[in-house]
């Protein structure tokens, strides 16, 4: 255990990614970090299918993304900041993908929020 | 002699970004970011810095996690915008400070600071969100009225350096522009936070009362800071929350008798946003 870290398992609904994580989703992460690349979007765009058969992913990993599951990708071990691309290519924002994982729709999440407006 | 005549400390939160590109300085929601950040561009306008030593993070744009530089110090003449997925920024490319940088490699390297060095790599809203608030007249003149150093930290990928490694690394960078022989006004940025979680269920996680605290420590009592785990940081502020020790990098390359003259905070959303001004005490580095 990293002792930096020690204690961050008593902070529920807390992923944290660490090499552990990195090595076990490295294909996945670059599919979703490549989304940031013109041509790797159009791909994903016109066809996503063929994007991911290209990326290599595991069945598993497909539904997720497919579902744009980001709590169960986040659980699975993505980066958040791989997923926001694929999140910016399916037009969900931020505070949509938070809300996702907190199990709250947006409309829920913004009420929560001090300026809904402000996204 | 280059000198440091101050520091700023800035959320780099990308719809800071968007918003300024939205031109959404009078929208009823965003108006209190605008005027937060106005007095910290109007300092900026009067002292005119050559350079701004930007400790930034990452956000899986130039780097990937094939190769993850803990720290890496940006040392060309231009650094592109990077597409983050949504198009380019329609901002001006990054200027560097390549004499500077490369002088700062080798005084950071033989300082015991093996820091990885970058060129012409494009670089994301880590840098480019908070800076067109600091110089907000760079996109209609289409070039930025000074240069960047940029230095990326790892926030991203544990291990993370630790809190004081960050801070240990300001004050080598310290060292760094002050041993530098051109006569140059340096501004130092730390990016970052404040409180905010992106990930589980305690995604949108915010605590103001610690974002306070920290505005107040960072200036008073950096030591409170560093002598914190990354744990502790996580849990008052949220994981990514955590990424504030880059406030700390900062905070090392000021002087022990520096003043914090100015503060914003707004919590509109996710992220805590916030902008804060350190002014070093003593007279003006000659001008060229």
């Amino acid at each position: 255990m990293n002792p930096q870290l020690e204690g961050i398992e008593s902070l529920t609904g807390t992923h944290l990614f660490d090499l552990e994580c990195s090595a076990r989703t490295l294909r996945l992460n670059r599919f979703l970090h490549d989304l940031a690349i013109p041509e790797k979007r159009a791909l994903f765009k016109a066809s996503p299918e063929a994007a991911l058969e290209q990326a290599g992913l595991t069945e598993a990993e497909r539904t997720m993304v497919r579902n744009l599951d980001w709590g169960g990708l986040i659980r699975y071990g993505a980066s958040f900041f791989t997923l926001e691309k694929l999140g910016r290519v399916s037009g969900v924002s931020n505070p949509g993908m938070v809300a996702h994982m907190r199990g709250e729709t947006l409309e829920e999440f913004l009420k929560t929020r001090n300026v809904p407006g402000a996204r | 002699m280059a000198r440091i005549i101050g520091g700023i400390g800035t959320s780099h939160v990308p719809t800071i970004g968007v918003a300024f590109d939205r031109k959404k300085n009078d929208d009823p929601d965003w108006a209190p970011l605008f005027k937060g950040y106005a007095p910290v561009a109007q300092w900026l306008e009067q002292k005119k810095p050559d350079v701004l030593v930007f400790f930034y993070n990452d956000h899986a744009n130039t780097f990937f996690f094939d190769h993850y530089p803990t720290f890496a110090l940006g040392v060309s003449a231009q650094f592109p915008i990077a597409d983050e997925g949504t198009g380019v920024r329609p901002v001006p490319p990054i200027k560097g400070h390549p004499r500077l940088a490369r002088h700062m490699a080798e005084s950071l390297v033989n300082d015991e600071f093996d820091i990885s060095v970058f060129q012409e790599l494009p670089i994301d809203h880590g840098c480019n969100s908070p800076l067109t608030m600091l110089w907000p007249g760079a996109v209609a003149a289409g070039v930025w009225p000074g240069a960047l150093v940029p230095i990326e930290v790892n926030v991203l990928q544990h291990p993370v350096p630790t809190p004081l490694r960050c801070y240990k690394l300001g004050q080598a960078v310290r060292r760094a522009v002050e041993s530098y022989p051109e006569d140059l006004k340096v501004v130092v940025v730390g990016t970052g936070g404040l409180s905010h979680q992106m990930n589980g269920e305690r995604a949108g996680f915010n605590n103001e009362a610690w974002d306070m605290k920290f505005l107040d420590l960072i200036e008073r009592d950096p030591g409170a800071l560093t002598a914190m785990r990354l744990a502790d940081f996580a849990r008052l502020g949220g994981t990514e929350g955590a990424e504030v020790i880059m406030w700390l990098a900062m905070r090392g390359a000021l002087s022990e008798g520096v003043k914090k003259t100015y503060q914003n905070y707004y919590l509109p959303m996710t992220t805590a946003m916030a902008v804060a001004l350190f002014e070093e005490p003593g007279p003006e580095a000659p001008r060229r």
